[in-house]
């Protein structure tokens, strides 16, 4: 080799030991062969401490018979393989190393898994390529905890922490497309607190929030974790029984009404019991659309109220149409 | 020496000046083309060849199905298979169907001639004799990039039949020049209306550069685990399996596609898209360029509803540059 060879080959080994990328040769035994200054630098040891010594006994983090498959896979095809952090988190356990701005107990990796072959063509080699990439994963994570965050912020009904109304109805309307298909049975049940506006006139509008927060709570106890529960307006509340045919949800309905008129709501000393009128209706192929549902639970309900409250009231398919 | 008749068929023009170019020295041929199956079937119909060369991967009729139908209707010809699929059992289908020989392309004029002579088609140079060539006009960028395509296709998916143990059915790749709205909707068309995973992975290379998209059909995860004979239970263990077949496909391809031209080139980390959003959407708003480069590839699995759709999009910058990489392939004739 000629001098300015030589002297080009050592830029380059300087270069690759002190960039701020971890390599890592092994042989096809898995026993290290190399490590540059990031490697030595984050694991502690000299390359020339570790050379000859097995990978797995030097970093026992390492899932060996995944590690394997993946090596095997990459020397017989000759092809590069990758991980990246989102799917497993680093290769190497390496600590957080900056107490000041660093977050996360250890350092994310993308690696890339290089085959090296020699003059003869063959793969006897295994260069793993290791890149810090906590940064990029801590603010991707953040970013998404965000965006799950106002996603569920701009799906919830502040006061009582069920669906509002704009994403419940959503909901509906996918129930709805999906019983065009299926036709598995759906069921609605629509309810309000009877005399609302008295409860607000005589205790004030915090005797009436927590009322309404009570009812909210009684309906979350009550329902299945596949029903879809909503806050429709002011005290009006919805549920949305997937797989429910009319009787499984008159008996809901039931249980509904007679939970909220046997409990009480203790405000300012004083003890408020409050009632529900409710409606029911049954999804059926006459429906043109998720409103015609809604009406028809409506007008069960309206039935309800009619009959003197405190009452469910099924919608029945034969009547007319209002 | 009466001369003999030559019959070559391959739909690339690029692929049978390439063929044509590697004939040797000094042979006595009458040369004629055919670039599908049916019309290699009419021309042999109306006249007799001693000698084909057949591609396997065509329009409109295969290579299999034209060596079955030459059985069928009494046409014996000697033929010689020149094909991308570097898959063993290719070459074992091709020789059951009654194949004299198998070449993979791009062929090597050294071993044409070997396998010439071991036929006994080709002796020894004759002196006042001029091998007929080929004049049909310069090729197409798009052409040409299809046969290097075809080929670059043929090793990864040999590859990938080697990894799940079953035979890899190869497509006629799709390569276009694509508006910049044409893409979202050949996205929504692989998609095909069902849930996808992609997975994306940047390349370059001597300033040729792109982005490769894999979109993995959620319906075909399990056809493909059970392949692999890996349980699966997580979705980070189904990741990596995606992981996994993405880089045997799209590093598979690229290499092969770059080696063509003796280039370099370095593969990004893949980029997971999608998982549950609709991926045309995604893509819909970062699309910056006018027109470009695709190549389409759809693998199937034999026996099995499981296919990949991947997609190379080069960059607009990349074009003069590949044009230049393919005019100097093709030599002078280009």
């Amino acid at each position: 080799m000629k001098d300015v060879n030589l002297d080009e080959f050592h830029w380059l080994l300087e270069i690759v030991q002190s960039m701020d990328v971890g390599i890592i040769v092994i042989d096809r035994d898995y026993r290290v062969e190399v490590w540059n200054g990031f490697i030595e630098h984050h694991s502690g040891h000299k390359p020339s401490e570790v050379t000859g010594q097995s990978l797995f006994a030097l970093f026992p983090e390492i899932d060996r018979d995944w590690f394997v498959r993946k090596v095997e896979s990459v020397a017989l095809l000759g092809i590069p393989a990758f991980t990246i952090w989102e799917q497993r988190p680093y290769l190497l356990r390496f600590n957080g190393y900056q107490p000041l701005t660093g977050r996360e107990p250890y350092m994310y990796q993308n690696t890339t898994f290089l085959p090296l072959t020699d003059s003869h063509g063959v793969v006897a080699h295994i260069a793993l390529i290791i890149y810090d990439v906590t940064r990029v994963a801590v603010n991707s994570q953040q970013l998404r905890q965000a965006n799950g965050e106002l996603q569920r912020l701009s799906r919830t009904d502040r006061l009582t922490g069920l669906l509002n109304r704009g994403y419940w109805e959503e909901c509906l309307a996918i129930e709805f497309s999906r019983f065009q298909r299926y036709q598995h049975p759906v069921t609605l049940i629509i309810f309000d607190i009877d005399h609302f506006k008295r409860i607000n006139d005589t205790h004030g509008h915090q005797a009436g929030d927590a009322v309404i927060r009570q009812v909210a709570e009684i309906t979350r106890q009550q329902v299945r974790g596949t029903d879809v529960c909503g806050r429709y307006g002011g005290e009006e509340f919805v549920v949305l029984l997937p797989d429910t045919p009319a009787d499984g949800a008159l008996l809901l309905a039931e249980r509904l009404r007679r939970s909220v008129e046997q409990c009480v709501v203790e405000h300012g000393g004083v003890e408020i019991r409050f009632t529900i009128s409710l409606g029911v209706a049954a999804l059926t192929l006459d429906c043109g659309s998720h409103a015609a549902l809604i009406e028809q639970a409506d007008s069960a309900l309206y039935r309800s109220k009619e009959g003197g409250r405190n009452r469910c009231t099924l919608h029945d398919n034969s009547l007319p149409k209002h | 020496m009466d001369e003999l008749a030559v019959l070559v068929c391959d739909d690339s023009l690029m692929a049978r000046k390439q063929l044509i170019r590697a004939f040797p020295e000094g042979w006595p041929i009458s040369l004629r083309q055919a670039s599908n199956g049916l019309e290699c079937l009419k021309t042999l119909r109306a006249e007799p060849a001693d000698l084909l060369f057949l591609d396997l991967t065509m329009p409109e009729m295969d290579g299999y199905q034209v060596l079955e139908a030459l059985h069928r209707l009494n046409i014996d010809v000697p033929t010689i298979v020149v094909s991308g699929d570097v898959q063993d059992a290719a070459l074992d289908r091709v020789m059951a169907l009654g194949a004299l020989d198998f070449l993979h392309k791009p062929v090597d004029p050294e071993e044409l001639c070997a396998s010439l002579r071991r036929h006994g088609f080709y002796l020894k140079p004759q002196a006042s004799v001029l091998t007929p060539r080929l004049d049909g006009g310069p090729v197409s960028l798009r052409d040409a990039f299809r046969e290097l395509t075809n080929v670059a296709m043929g090793r990864a998916g040999a590859l990938l039949g080697r990894v799940l143990g079953v035979f890899v059915e190869l497509p006629v790749p799709n390569v276009n020049m694509l508006e910049a709205g044409e893409l979202h909707m050949a996205l929504a068309d692989a998609r095909n209306g069902q849930q996808v995973t992609a997975i994306c992975q940047g390349y370059i290379g001597e300033g040729i550069a792109g982005e490769a998209l894999l979109l993995f059909h959620d319906s075909d995860l399990n056809d493909i685990t059970g392949l692999l004979g890996r349980e699966v239970s997580s979705d980070e263990e189904r990741l990596e399996v995606l992981l996994d077949l993405a880089s045997i496909l799209i590093g598979a391809c690229l290499k092969g596609l770059f080696e063509q031209w003796s280039g370099q080139l370095a593969i990004g980390h893949p980029v997971l898209l999608g998982q549950g959003e609709a991926i045309e959407e995604l893509i819909r708003d970062s699309v910056r360029w006018k027109r470009t480069l695709a190549v389409e590839i759809s693998y199937s699995l034999e026996g099995l509803r499981t296919h990949f759709d991947l997609l190379l999009l080069f960059t607009e910058d990349s074009l003069p540059r590949l044009a230049e990489k393919i005019s100097y392939l093709m030599g002078d004739e280009a």
